[in-house]
């Protein structure tokens, strides 16, 4: 309380407050730092306070697994399920649970702020930035979907799918998962940018956007297999080797075609660059998107959609 | 202001019931009416939003080519994208079952309109079914687009042998869903935030449990509950028997069997989900809770 009182000061009769710091930071970062945390933390209740915390993990298992049985359903057509071979896939499908997670939060989060809950407009009268906010709902969303994840690839250890000799990489993990995670809620930050400015079927774009992206990036079968021009948009695509990173680094084994001829350090390396490129453009992309519908009254509308 | 008690509510309450008591070919009428008049916007809706047909056509055409090209990847029988193909048209059937059917009335009360539907003089069983008449035959026109496209990009071909069996079945799947639907409109309608979390449980899971792209037969056990009592997979193998007999072999049961079950299905769904709307309504109103908001 003290503290607080020692932070302000007076001016001219007004009494501003500086921003407290928060940890190391200080300035607008510690307020960006602070609207995350909170922010990460009412997403938190929104996605986990709907249930029991039973009822929220059997959730959290069953849909994930329902659909790695889908793919592995049509694996065993034509034959016995070759479980050496599911790893492909495993990997492929659990990733991508963080992918549709990640790239759908920023904008739900705009969308729920602006017409479910109807707190944009009161969020955007405090200090903080909607940046932090939006980041702070994809990342816990992110979070929630990456236990989906470890479910999956447990549940295809459990029926065989072989890991690396000698172990995960675990520097690999840490490095490719981290960069994956940023560059993909980069992409999210965007898609909310372009949503907001949306007067029809803003909730549908992220859903077929993230469609597109699995269809694309090779999660469940090689880009080989995609028609030419398609498989170059595929190879652009950061996901794509993010989920191969995943791959090398869970199973040791690279994926067949020309995208696992690529040496590891190779594809950090273009996964870093990517996630870099990203970054540079999508906070810019998100003040200016985020200004243009306050200007345009945007950020009042209900699509009722 | 005084309230009506004892004898004097009774003969209001009857006076009341006498006004507004209605012939049965007038109730007849009235039913058909609101069927028609909530069918309407789901038929003709898309021609004043074309952009919800592009989304209802391209997320399953994109699922759709996932599974194509996963198949291709593993160099299967042909016969098995074309399979892939009318899996996901019948699916365009079950994702309006869930959403546009099951979460339908939830929406509805979020958004306001569930307020006009209890005080208007229309009971939710009819809206319920215009509904569920309106959404079929406007996704009847979705599954054929979906069908053509798989044609077109995919090369998927049929042969159909008896299409007014094809017909029948097709139409037994529908109802069958249809009247799951009404049921789930009632389950959807007394839950709060699950609903959503809901309608995501009746997507993949139901899928696997379907058999809706590889054979409900390779399922075992599980198999033979689902045909029981998920119209999804009884639907699905008897289509699939009947546009693709190369791949005959993998039904579970004969297509005239599924077909009774689909009816069978029809009538105990629908049975089920116009007492459960009844018991609902009645809960709900006198709980006061019904038009309570869930979020």
């Amino acid at each position: 309380m003290q503290t607080d009182r020692a932070a302000d000061r007076s001016t001219g009769g007004l009494t501003l407050r500086e921003a407290r710091p928060f940890g190391p930071l200080r300035g607008s970062a510690a307020d960006a730092a602070r609207s995350l945390v909170a922010a990460s933390r009412l997403a938190w209740s929104i996605e986990a306070n709907w249930t029991q915390p039973l009822y929220l993990v059997v959730f959290l298992a069953i849909r994930p697994l329902a659909f790695l049985g889908l793919f592995l359903a049509v694996f065993s057509i034509g034959g016995r399920l070759d479980v050496a071979s599911i790893g492909f896939v495993v990997v492929g499908q659990a990733v991508f649970q963080i992918v549709g997670a990640a790239l759908q939060g920023p904008t739900h989060a705009l969308l729920d702020d602006r017409e479910r809950y109807r707190t944009i407009r009161y969020i955007f009268a405090t200090p903080s930035s909607l940046l932090p906010v939006s980041v702070g709902r994809a990342l816990v969303k992110a979070a929630i979907a990456g236990s989906s994840a470890l479910i999956v690839i447990v549940s295809g250890v459990a029926l065989g799918m072989p890991l690396r000799g000698g172990g995960v990489d675990l520097p690999l993990l840490l490095v490719v998962v981290p960069l994956g995670l940023l560059s993909i809620v980069g992409i999210g930050v965007a898609l909310g940018a372009v949503c907001v400015q949306l007067r029809n079927d803003a909730w549908q774009y992220p859903e077929a956007v993230a469609g597109t992206v699995f269809l694309l990036c090779g999660a469940i079968f090689p880009l080989e297999v995609l028609p030419g021009p398609v498989q170059a948009i595929g190879a652009a695509l950061p996901i794509t080797w993010w989920i191969e990173g995943v791959r090398r680094a869970l199973l040791g084994v690279a994926s067949p075609g020309r995208l696992g001829t690529i040496p590891t350090e190779e594809l950090v390396a273009i996964l870093a660059v990517g996630t870099v490129v990203i970054w540079a453009a999508a906070p810019r992309l998100f003040t200016f998107a985020i200004n243009r519908a306050r200007e345009k009254g945007h950020l009042d509308r209900n699509t009722a959609s | 202001m005084s309230a009506l008690t004892g004898a004097a509510a009774t003969q209001v309450a009857e006076r009341v019931r006498a006004e507004t008591l209605w012939s049965r070919s007038y109730r007849a009428r009235h039913a058909l009416q609101s069927i028609g008049g909530r069918a309407y916007p789901r038929i003709f809706g898309m021609l004043r939003e074309p952009s919800w047909l592009f989304f209802d056509l391209v997320f399953p055409i994109l699922n759709m080519s996932s599974i194509v090209f996963l198949l291709r990847s593993r160099g299967v029988d042909e016969a098995w994208v074309s399979a892939t193909i009318l899996a996901s048209a019948l699916l365009t059937f079950w994702a309006s079952v869930i959403w546009m059917m099951g979460a339908q009335f939830h929406w509805e009360r979020d958004s306001g309109n569930l307020t006009l539907y209890i005080t208007a003089p229309v009971g939710l069983g009819s809206v319920a079914l215009g509904m569920a008449f309106g959404g079929a035959v406007g996704v009847l026109f979705r599954a054929a687009i979906i069908v053509v496209a798989g044609a077109l990009l995919y090369g998927a071909a049929y042969t159909i042998a008896d299409p007014l069996l094809f017909g029948a079945t097709l139409l037994a799947s529908i109802a069958a869903m249809y009247s799951l639907g009404i049921c789930l409109s009632s389950i959807f309608l007394v839950s709060g935030r699950e609903a959503d979390h809901l309608g995501g449980l009746l997507n993949e899971p139901m899928q696997l449990l379907g058999g809706v792209y590889a054979p409900v037969r390779n399922l075992g056990a599980a198999g033979l509950v689902a045909v029981g009592i998920l119209p999804l997979a009884p639907a699905m193998d008897a289509l699939r028997q009947l546009a693709l007999p190369q791949l005959g072999a993998n039904g579970l049961l004969p297509v005239q069997a599924e077909i009774g079950i689909l009816v069978a299905m029809s009538v105990v769904f629908g049975v089920i989900g116009r007492f459960l709307l009844a018991y609902i309504e009645r809960v709900g109103r006198v709980g006061g809770k019904l038009l309570t908001r869930a979020d």
